[in-house]
């Protein structure tokens, strides 16, 4: 009996752990936009808010456009600038959408899951839906969240002539770790 | 036409025609290989006698392109190797307290971050959290009444210096402002600071 209530209580106890949204201001989300002759622009931004709600699935995230850090004044200049990103009048972008394969992953059990997620990704103040597919590692209390994926840079209207160039990548890559 | 042109056209078409003959009698009598080596010496020396003579005319020019693409190389190189330089050997624009830093951006989003967009910053103030993951360690001043909080991220070479500071200290960290913004997620202002480090 006293078996039972314990076994009870840990399940709800896991339950309420996980019923509730999870949070991190440090989640890392690094781009790449290198070609075979440029290796200069990719940068990472570490301070990405991130939530997951492990009951609904639902995932999202928020990255100031100026966090992202280059090791390169000038390109770090110019992806701000009003030709690129404009990051003063699109500050942020956002993704909001949700893990479509959610039952298969245990939150409550070690492990890496592969999940699909769909959603809407917003930036450069336009706003469109993707597919990516990504992971989710549960390990104890930490569940940690990555995903890839690439973005048509012509499908956020952002061009210029370096793309025509081939300096910068047309479709960048993209990676997000969010450790909740 | 000048005469000197002339004569340079002239030498030109001579040449042309003699090597254009030579590789026609070679091919022909496919004793090709045996004069290979003539034709390639005689197309050089006609080469180098072309090279003398445009030398000797343009010798002004040719020096000032070679120095406007040298220089043109070294802009470039520059701007490609370019690289931030230590946030600790750079002098802040401003020094602030952490709790009134977040209300100037409280007040006026707008206003704070045109005055304080990728400047160096100096923040004093208590840390609230610690979030470290594999390669990030990040420090946070968060104001409790509203949930507002500035976050650093520190440059590659002071993560050390990120790892060793405790909950509830008292710091000073300089690092470049990214910007202020509202969170929709965590409902509260936040500004984010990149390339920091401890400040001495």
């Amino acid at each position: 009996m006293k078996k039972t209530i314990l076994s009870l209580a840990m399940v709800l106890a896991a339950g309420l752990l996980f019923a509730q949204k999870k949070t991190t201001t440090s989640a890392v989300i690094s781009f790449d936009a290198t070609t075979p002759i440029d290796a200069l622009p990719k940068a990472e931004n570490k301070t990405v808010i991130a939530s997951l709600d492990a009951k609904s699935g639902t995932i999202a995230f928020e990255a100031a456009i100026k966090s992202f850090s280059f090791s390169n004044p000038k390109i770090q200049e110019h992806f701000n600038s009003k030709g690129w990103m404009d990051s003063d009048q699109f500050a942020t972008a956002s993704f909001k959408g949700s893990i479509t394969n959610l039952k298969t992953v245990k939150f409550n059990k070690d492990g890496t899951y592969p999940v699909d997620v769909t959603g809407d990704l917003t930036m450069h103040g336009i706003t469109r839906a993707i597919d990516a597919k990504g992971t989710i590692t549960v390990s104890g209390k930490v569940v940690v969240a990555t995903s890839e994926f690439s973005v048509k840079l012509e499908d956020y209207k952002v061009s210029g002539g370096a793309i025509a160039a081939g300096k910068v990548a047309k479709e960048p890559t993209i990676k997000v770790v969010a450790e909740f | 036409m000048k005469p000197v042109q002339r004569y340079d056209n002239l030498l030109l078409k001579h040449w042309q025609q003699k090597i254009n003959k030579i590789l026609c009698k070679e091919t022909d009598q496919s004793a090709h290989s045996m004069f290979k080596h003539h034709i390639f010496v005689l197309y050089l020396t006609g080469l180098a006698c072309i090279k003398q003579i445009m030398m000797k005319r343009y010798k002004k020019w040719l020096i000032a392109l070679g120095v406007v693409l040298l220089a043109g190389a070294a802009i470039v190189y520059y701007l490609f190797t370019l690289k931030y330089d230590d946030t600790t050997t750079v002098k802040a624009d401003f020094t602030v307290n952490a709790m009134d830093f977040i209300k100037e951006f409280k007040q006026d989003m707008a206003a704070a971050n045109k005055k304080y967009s990728e400047k160096i910053v100096v923040v004093n103030g208590t840390v609230s959290a610690i979030e470290m993951a594999d390669t990030t360690a990040n420090i946070k001043m968060v104001d409790t009444t509203n949930g507002a909080y500035i976050i650093f991220a520190f440059q590659q070479q002071h993560l050390g210096e990120a790892k060793s500071i405790k909950e509830g200290e008292q710091v000073s960290i300089k690092g470049s402002c990214s910007n202020g913004a509202f969170s929709n997620i965590l409902e509260a202002e936040y500004i984010t600071f990149k390339r920091c480090a401890v400040n001495k």
